[in-house]
């Protein structure tokens, strides 16, 4: 008899839940409570999910396939397996683009973090409050810039012939520098653009990390006679290494897709000095219309992307240290 | 008994039908809308219907066209307008605009093109042939046709078929600065210039300072598939690609131009079948653009649609650059005076064959309102409407296609004084052709380009660039082979 019991009573359950197929929702259960706070959890998820899903997930995915075609859009697609992965890597073009990404964001972030960081130690001193907060804007200001209207505006700043630049150069005796027409040059002339965009959103990641630092371990270090570079190097720049972390991923991650200021300030020259790989992908898919070589050449700098960033991940277990 | 079964839906199979059904929004985002339906007019109506309002959507600069469109809607009402703009560097990237917009599904009924993408947009059968509608409306286009030249007409044709209406066109003629002329000391060139000459005016006006910096250039240039160096080219009695006439295009000639000496032997439009970039008479024409970069003559080469060049110009520190009609109103507008530049013919050296390139309308293969759209197209070429155009109202601001409207009066105030140059390089010059513009001509273009580029920065020799230009040129050819029909 004992065990009929339990066995009528979930029958009587089993049939509530027929009838009612939300049944295993509303019961009120602790099992039920907990469902429904999942399911509400779910709920307030599925709109972000449902745009990664849609707006990243599903091109990402759409890309792949397409790099496998041939495909102009006006036309039907045409399987051509891997021929687009043998093309790219023979293509000059899109080897140089690559090439140029790297060249780019090796000496972009490297400088957009050392002076990030720099600005940012600068704006920790002592100083009145007001010039501080006056700093902070100025060097955050071109953050608000339309990367666009920032490379035509450096573009006729930096014109070798017109520039301001040169003027004030020639002002000081210097030769007019070739900063958009020489390869070597226009690629300089680049980074700084970038520089000057970029520089303050890394300056005030950095403010954020280095207010962060405990005032008990810099008084200690301070106790123990340490100063100067002997304490930028032991304590401050290991505490702010999380900090640091986020800001080279990030610099690197968006200096690989570095698109509208060589595209505007030189048009990926002079030659293919300047041409980047997400230039080369854009020319490729949307003034060719080869879609599915211009997939190629994205999925090929996901995966770049994707392989650089584990890699930082990785090798930051050994220099990162969380307090 | 298992219970698990017995429920109507468990988290998991919510989870599971959620992925189903963002995976199935996915698909229904990334697939290509649906065709639209035609409505409106009926093939072979002869204007817009009067009972029903429609609305066609135009690419065009809307400042300029509004004078044409208040015209058009004073005798139709029930057409309305939606303008869309697109800009960009130069025509290649307003082409790339354009298939990225159709390709997405945003077909419009009408849009503008130059000879840089007329047959890009006719070999992607995006653009609707006009053959039809111009047989059945021929009685009211023999006025336009017997006052523009066979030459631009044949420009906007492709394997047989009339594509456009061309309203304005340019051809590179030398634009020269006046003043730096004389401060130098030469005399203004003549028609029957050489190249010869023009070096040694360019060197005369190059004006440099103490330390060997150029201060004024003798001439400067666009890198540029129109007006870049592809003038010298063509001087030098060669192209950038294999040329020849499509056949076709009888029905147009017989019609339109039966007396027309100028009209006799053409075809349906111009093929470039393939690459001859590195063609020794090319080779020669670089190696001169190089040697007067490497003397100072000329500045580093700028790129896009030669905003800055006009400022070289019009600070007097350029003495000669190509530009065609266009240029005219845009001195003028930076405030040159008339009488302060001029313009001549390109200098004669194997021969003085120019380059040009044309302009008009097209209809959108899968637009709504064709029939609507090709009664704009046709009102938008007749003479009032063009002379109410803002690209020739109240300033010129591009060469009007039709030969009636180049006068002295319209160039009275503004200049060049040799205005008449313009319609002089078609009429005596009938060779003249326009700039090679297959329908891979963005991809071309952007070779072109990035090899001129790497030649005048010093990168490569002029032949090993066009060696490299060729390879790259017939790489693009070979996956592109069925781009012109078999010849017949």
């Amino acid at each position: 008899m004992s065990s009929e019991a339990p066995t009528a009573q979930h029958n009587e359950l089993h049939t509530h839940r027929s009838a009612n197929p939300f049944a295993w929702l509303t019961e009120n259960t602790l099992q039920g409570m907990a469902r429904r706070k999942a399911l509400l959890g779910y709920l307030f998820l599925a709109p972000t999910m449902l745009g990664i899903l849609i707006f990243t997930a599903g091109p990402v995915v759409f890309s792949f396939v397409l790099s496998l075609f041939r495909w102009n859009v006006f036309s039907p697609p045409e399987w051509v397996g891997a021929a687009n992965y043998a093309r790219m890597f023979a293509d000059s073009r899109a080897l140089t683009g690559f090439w140029n990404s790297f060249v780019f964001v090796f000496f972009a972030v490297a400088l957009q973090v050392a002076l990030g960081l720099l600005l940012a130690m600068i704006l920790q001193a002592r100083m009145p409050t007001w010039l501080r907060y006056t700093y902070r804007t100025s060097f955050l200001l071109p953050m608000l810039m339309s990367g666009a209207a920032t490379a035509i505006v450096l573009g006729y700043m930096l014109h070798k012939e017109f520039g301001a630049v040169n003027y004030y150069l020639g002002r000081l005796g210097i030769s007019p520098i070739p900063w958009l027409t020489e390869p070597g040059w226009a690629m300089v002339s680049i980074i700084l653009s970038y520089l000057w965009l970029a520089t303050g959103f890394t300056m005030i990641l950095f403010i954020g990390g280095l207010t962060n630092i405990s005032t008990e371990i810099l008084d200690a270090a301070d106790v123990d006679g340490a100063q100067g570079f002997t304490r930028f190097w032991h304590i401050t720049l290991p505490l702010v290494s999380p900090t640091l972390l986020f800001a080279a991923v990030t610099g690197v991650i968006g200096g690989l897709q570095v698109f509208d200021l060589p595209y505007i300030m030189t048009r990926g020259g002079p030659g293919d000095s300047t041409r980047t790989a997400v230039m080369v992908m854009y020319e490729s898919a949307f003034k060719n219309m080869e879609i599915g070589y211009g997939s190629t050449i994205a999925v090929v700098l996901f995966l770049i992307i994707l392989a650089v960033t584990a890699g930082q991940f990785g090798l930051s277990k050994r220099w990162v240290f969380y307090q | 008994m298992n219970t698990q079964q017995s429920q109507g839906l468990s988290r998991r199979d919510f989870l599971r039908w959620s992925s189903a059904t963002a995976a199935v929004l996915t698909l229904a985002a990334c697939a290509p809308s649906a065709p639209a339906p035609q409505a409106g007019t009926g093939a072979g109506s002869s204007g817009a219907p009067a009972a029903e309002t429609l609305k066609l959507r135009m690419q065009v600069d809307p400042e300029q066209e509004k004078p044409v469109v208040d015209m058009y809607r004073a005798i139709n009402p029930n057409v309305e307008f939606e303008f869309v703009s697109v800009t960009g560097i130069d025509h290649e990237e307003v082409a790339a605009k354009i298939l990225t917009m159709v390709a997405s599904g945003q077909a419009l009924d009408l849009g503008y093109a130059a000879t840089e993408a007329t047959q890009l947009y006719a070999g992607q059968k995006l653009a609707a042939p006009i053959d039809e509608w111009v047989k059945r409306d021929a009685a009211e286009l023999q006025e336009y046709f017997a006052d523009v030249h066979p030459s631009l007409i044949q420009a906007m044709m492709w394997e047989g078929s009339l594509y456009q209406l061309p309203i304005d066109f340019n051809a590179a003629n030398i634009y020269y600065n006046t003043a730096v002329l004389q401060e130098a000391g030469v005399e203004a060139p003549g028609s029957e210039w050489t190249k010869d000459d023009f070096y040694n005016i360019a060197k005369a006006a190059t004006k440099k300072n103490a330390s060997g910096a150029t201060e004024t250039y003798g001439y400067a240039w666009t890198n540029r598939l129109w007006g870049g160096w592809m003038p010298w080219i063509f001087v030098n009695g060669s192209n950038l690609l294999v040329e020849e006439e499509a056949p076709g295009g009888e029905w147009l000639w017989s019609e339109f131009y039966a007396d027309d000496p100028a009209a006799q032997g053409r075809g349906g439009g111009w093929r470039w079948t393939a690459p001859k970039a590195n063609d020794a008479a090319n080779v020669e024409a670089l190696e001169f653009l190089v040697q007067l970069y490497q003397e100072g003559i000329t500045p580093a080469i700028e790129l896009g649609g030669g905003d800055t060049l006009q400022g070289f110009f019009t600070t007097g520190k350029l003495a000669m650059t190509p530009a065609g009609g266009f240029w005219a109103g845009g001195l003028n507008n930076a405030g040159m005076p008339n009488g302060s530049f001029d313009v001549q013919l390109m200098p004669k050296w194997k021969n003085q064959r120019h380059q040009f390139g044309t302009a008009g309308q097209w209809i959108f293969a899968d637009g709504k309102n064709k029939d609507a759209a090709w009664e704009y197209m046709k009102f938008r070429i007749s003479k009032d409407a063009m002379l109410a155009n803002g690209m020739f109202n109240p300033v010129t601001l591009t060469t009007p296609t039709r030969r009636s409207m180049l006068t002295a009066e319209r160039f009275a105030e503004t200049g060049p004084a040799n205005w008449q140059v313009f319609y002089a390089t078609l009429d005596d010059h009938p060779d003249t052709a326009p700039i090679p513009a297959p329908p891979v001509s963005n991809p071309m273009t952007a070779i072109f380009v990035g090899y001129t580029s790497r030649a005048m920065n010093g990168e490569l020799t002029p032949q090993a660039a066009l060696d490299g230009m060729q390879k790259e040129l017939e790489d693009l050819y070979a996956r592109t082979p069925d781009m012109y029909a078999k010849p017949a």
